[in-house]
């Protein structure tokens, strides 16, 4: 085996390594929505190739307002979806758009664009 | 005529004037230009007034309509009435409480609406104000906006309007009496801003232009990308094309180079939406389908770059470029976005069916005057004209006139209704015979149609327990996609043949390329969308995703009985005349109809209309008296009559004979018999029952055929339940069940190990409904969005729940192809890509085929999808 075989290999192992830890393994950023003087927690949810932010931290029991605005025209992100609370808003580019509920159950719950490629999170503590 | 300059007195004649004005309703006249500007400094002051009562008896008053809402009109209009009275300059206020509308006199210049709209709040009760947003177009100076404003609060009718420079919108309150959306474009026109066409808030409209707009982009970009392919993919392979092959080598490369240079603009204008969104799921730590194609083609860009630029450094014959690769992966990627918006677009014709049917504009009655407004300008409490020919714009109740409808698109009545004064009318419907007036009780959203669209789209968007499965998968296969593309490379690098470094490369490009998450996500919500939008088509409502699924697995239908498989409304059944009857059927009928005409028993209702369907006259009644628990006594055309009961007929000692007997065979078949007795002598029997509705049998018997147990359940006896299940064929029946322990008896059947579905009414059955592990409700009319259904069928015949479970069926199998189809072009697609066929057949695939499978898999998908459009129920076919 050649020098440059083995440093392939290594560098497969490293690379397969650093895939695994960076998708699955490192702690993600979470964001804690901020309570409004009308009581409710409010969030400003930026669309452009994901969610931005995308790790939401709520409480329960409380309304959760969330803004989506969507600053890209790619049909996929047109749609976004929380199927365990039965919400789902169209998001026309540029336009802000408000989605108001009140979660009443703890747990975590996804939220996504409508074929899944983009994806959040909704932590109800 | 001589009339007084207001500002100086002098008499002059109106058709000499210099000026005129007109302020507050009045005119004035002026002789010269200093007057003229005196008064516009202040026009308040010249208007004439009574000095001592503020009121001007002289000048007509304004009449204003306001529709008032909130607090109970009866107990509290006289309330609301003298707060208004109180209000200087209000001549009269008055409540109508039948239309709920306000009509106030008053002086203009002494009170301004705002403030007859704020005492009318003070008191408790809400103005029917209707608020609108309209945009401007090219609004850029932040002057303006307070001029737009001024313009429009002092256009009569409006309350208060704002100009918001940011999202160069106005949002104006208005009287919809007092002013149109016309008149508020015309305001923002005399300051020189186009109105943006009032935009329309249909976001279906909305999203079918964003599509286009999206199609237009994405088509663009492909051609883009195509047109540069086709230089390139020639310069790639100069062996095989003609004219090329005999280019000098320096020509060849140079060729290259200018590859290189003309790829970049394809990667980051038709590509740029792979490359942002790549880089955007990276910064959150997720990776999807534009993460692996912007991998791909930036790898094989920079690796060729390296290649041409420094061939050096690379083993002999491995400096060869794939920028074909680059340019055709994009241009077939994004030509399959184009065709997969096309494809959805067809994807959502139901809900636009159901927008279709809607009018787009009522004539509305305002202050006496028709005038034709936009159907989003409805408000409640409005009188809307309705010609024959025309649809019922909004939902409401009839005040005037009568007609026959035509609700055929959201109740299945193929018969018109007939309506008169009081009735309530759907929007939607269509108005056959008749013109009539009726006052708007549901508008906007609120109508049942628009519960309709809106139950219907909150389902496509609902996720069925299937699609957890794909996510829970596409969660994880980006990464691993990649790192199978990392130890493609290292095997074919370690041990592949010569020259490793490209094999190693165009594999594992080819990995990143063929891999294709998207045809994953899109397998169940786009036929999802198809599948509820087809029911919906069919009058069957379907609330979720996971309501579809279960509906597929149903092995058990419990059918309510009164309501669900019977009419839930006694008919006229029998009239069986005594051997010793002086008169014949019809008579007799005749005569029991006229004394159950005065009659309030609901049983009494059936006769009559039963004695009118055969279209007998009825007689006058004399000494009228109803017996409690044993029927009724009257006279009639001189005879005098009995009907009820046996108790009644034994009291009054009448032989019944032969009756008693037939009597008895008509319970049996679950009929109410009544006997009647002319002059004391028993003439005949009378017998009324709930009907099965007319295609309950041939639904059960479709059921049955389907393979699923069908089960009837009532609170009825066994008698009249047995005989109405062996009338529409169904054998086993739960009798005698108390409305509390209907649910109890699901839970029951669930025990067995079976998979239930209730039909029932929704208001009486709902416990059992939840119950159920799918709970179909019927509901008519506006009472569409039925809570504690998992599906809705709106046409009221058991018909719907033969649809509903082949719509399921139907759907879950098309889903089941969708993902299966995914789930095996990715695990064939992704091992031949990395070679698994190499060492065997020498089979290797080219990463042009794998763009092209890629984006041809996702269309696919959709496609299969869209075939479920051509879905047909079994009944709609006869």
């Amino acid at each position: 085996m050649t020098t440059s075989q083995i440093i392939v290999i290594l560098g497969g192992l490293a690379l397969t390594i650093f895939i695994a830890w960076y998708f699955w393994f490192a702690p993600k950023a979470q964001t804690r929505a901020a309570v409004s003087e009308s009581g409710a927690q409010e969030v400003a949810v930026t669309v452009k190739g994901g969610y931005t932010p995308d790790v939401i931290v709520v409480q329960k029991g409380r309304p959760v307002r969330l803004t989506f605005t969507r600053h890209e025209s790619s049909a996929c992100s047109e749609k976004v979806l929380f199927p365990d609370f039965n919400q789902n808003a169209l998001l026309p580019e540029g336009e802000q758009v408000t989605l108001e509920f009140t979660p009443d159950k703890a747990g975590e719950f996804g939220f996504q664009c409508q074929m899944g490629m983009l994806r959040g999170k909704l932590i109800v503590e | 005529m001589k009339i007084h300059d207001p500002v100086c007195g002098m008499e002059i004649d109106p058709k000499n004037a210099f000026a005129k004005r007109e302020h507050m309703g009045q005119t004035f006249y002026f002789c010269s230009q200093s007057c003229v500007d005196q008064f516009d400094k202040n026009p308040h002051n010249y208007v004439t007034t009574s000095a001592t009562t503020g009121f001007n008896p002289e000048r007509t008053l304004t009449r204003i309509e306001l529709p008032v809402s909130g607090a109970p009109l009866k107990e509290h209009s006289t309330h609301l009435e003298s707060a208004l009275r109180a209000l200087e300059g209000v001549g009269e206020a008055k409540v109508n409480r039948n239309s709920g509308r306000l009509e106030v006199q008053y002086d203009a210049q002494k009170v301004d609406v705002t403030r007859l709209v704020n005492a009318v709040k003070s008191t408790g009760f809400q103005v029917g104000v209707a608020n609108v947003k309209i945009g401007i177009e090219n609004l850029r100076c932040a002057s303006c906006v307070k001029f737009i404003e001024d313009e429009l609060k002092s256009t009569q009718g409006v309350l208060n309007a704002t100009v918001n420079i940011g999202t160069q919108e106005a949002t104006v309150d208005y009287l919809p009496q007092k002013a149109t959306l016309s008149q508020l474009n015309a305001a923002i026109e005399t300051w020189g801003y186009k109105p943006r066409p009032a935009t329309s808030d249909e976001p279906m409209d909305k999203q079918e232009e964003a599509h286009a707009r999206e199609y237009r982009r994405l088509m663009n970009m492909f051609w883009f990308a195509a047109i540069v392919s086709l230089p390139v993919l020639l310069f790639a392979y100069p062996q095989y094309v003609p004219v090329i092959r005999d280019l000098s080598m320096e020509t060849i490369r140079w060729a290259w180079i200018i590859s290189a240079v003309v790829t970049l603009p394809v990667l980051f204008y038709s590509g740029q939406d792979f490359f942002t969104g790549a880089w955007a799921s990276l910064k959150h730590r997720s990776a999807n389908m534009n993460t692996l194609i912007a991998l791909g083609t930036g790898a094989a860009w920079l690796y060729s770059s390296v290649a041409i630029l420094f061939p050096a450094i690379f083993p002999e014959g491995t400096s060869e470029p794939f920028y074909d690769v680059v340019a055709v992966v994009i241009a077939l990627v994004v030509l399959g976005q184009a065709l997969e918006l096309r494809a959805k677009g067809q994807s959502s014709s139901a809900i636009k069916k159901l927008l279709g049917l809607q009018a787009k504009t009522a004539r509305v009655i305002r202050d006496g005057q028709e005038m034709d407004l936009p159907i989003e300008e409805v408000l409640v409490g409005d009188v809307i004209q309705v010609r024959p020919g025309e649809k019922v714009p909004v939902d409401g109740v009839i005040v005037e006139g009568s007609s026959a409808v035509d609700e055929s698109m959201l109740t299945g009545e193929s018969l018109p209704v007939s309506k008169k004064k009081g009735d309530e009318v759907i929007g939607a419907t269509l108005n056959k015979t008749g013109a009539f007036k009726f006052r708007a009780t549901k508008v906007g959203k609120d109508t049942a149609l628009a519960q309709i669209v809106k139950m219907v789209q909150d389902a496509q968007n609902s996720k069925a327990p299937i699609a957890r499965l794909a996510d829970t998968v596409s969660g994880y296969f980006v990464p691993v996609v990649m790192i199978l593309a990392v130890w493609t490379f290292v095997i074919w690098f370690n041990f592949g043949p010569q020259p490793q470094l490209v094999y190693g490369l165009v594999t594992s490009v080819t990995v990143l390329i063929i891999a294709c998450p998207c045809a994953l996500g899109l397998a169940t919500p786009m036929s999802l969308m198809v599948g509820i939008g087809k029911g919906a088509e069919h009058g069957i409502l379907i609330r979720s995703g996971e309501a579809l699924q279960t509906a597929r697995a149903l092995n058990t239908v419990v059918l309510d009985k009164t309501g669900t498989i019977t009419k839930g409304k006694p008919e006229l059944t029998d009239v069986v005349t005594s051997d010793q009857s002086t008169v014949n059927s019809n008579q007799l009928l005749k005569l029991a109809a006229s004394v159950e005409k005065v009659s309030e028993h609901p049983l009494a209702q059936a006769i009559v209309e039963g004695a009118q369907a055969r279209k007998l006259e009825l007689a006058e009644v004399k000494n009228f008296d109803a017996i409690p628990g044993h029927g009724v006594s009257a006279n009639v055309e001189g005879q005098n009559i009995l009907i009820g009961n046996l108790k009644l007929m034994n009291r009054e000692n009448i032989v019944l004979g032969e009756l008693e007997e037939k009597s008895k065979s008509l319970a049996d078949d679950g009929k109410t018999p009544m006997f009647i007795a002319l002059d004391g002598k028993a003439a005949g029997i009378i017998a009324v029952a709930d009907t099965v509705k007319e295609d309950s049998a041939e639904a059960i018997a479709v059921l049955q055929k389907m393979g699923i147990e069908v089960v009837m359940i009532t609170g009825d006896n066994r008698r009249t339940a047995e005989a109405i299940a062996r009338k529409v064929g169904v054998t086993r029946v739960l009798a005698e069940v108390l409305p509390e322990d209907k649910a109890n008896n699901i839970h029951l059947l669930q025990a067995e190990g079976k998979k239930v579905a209730m039909v029932g009414d929704g208001i009486n059955d709902a416990p059992a409904l939840a119950q159920a592990d799918v709970g179909l409700a019927i509901g008519t009319g506006t009472d569409v969005a039925i809570e504690a259904s998992d599906i809705t069928l709106i046409k009221g015949s058991l018909k719907g729940v033969v649809t509903a479970i082949e719509v399921s069926r139907a759907t879950m199998t098309n889903i089941y192809q969708n993902l299966f189809g995914a789930f095996i072009y990715n695990t064939l697609g992704v091992p031949v890509a990395m070679g698994a066929l190499f060492p065997f057949f020498g089979l290797l695939l080219s990463p042009l085929i794998a763009g092209a499978a890629m984006a041809f898999s996702s269309v696919t998908v959709v496609g299969n999808a869209n075939r479920l459009r051509g879905f047909k129920p079994k009944f709609s076919a006869r």
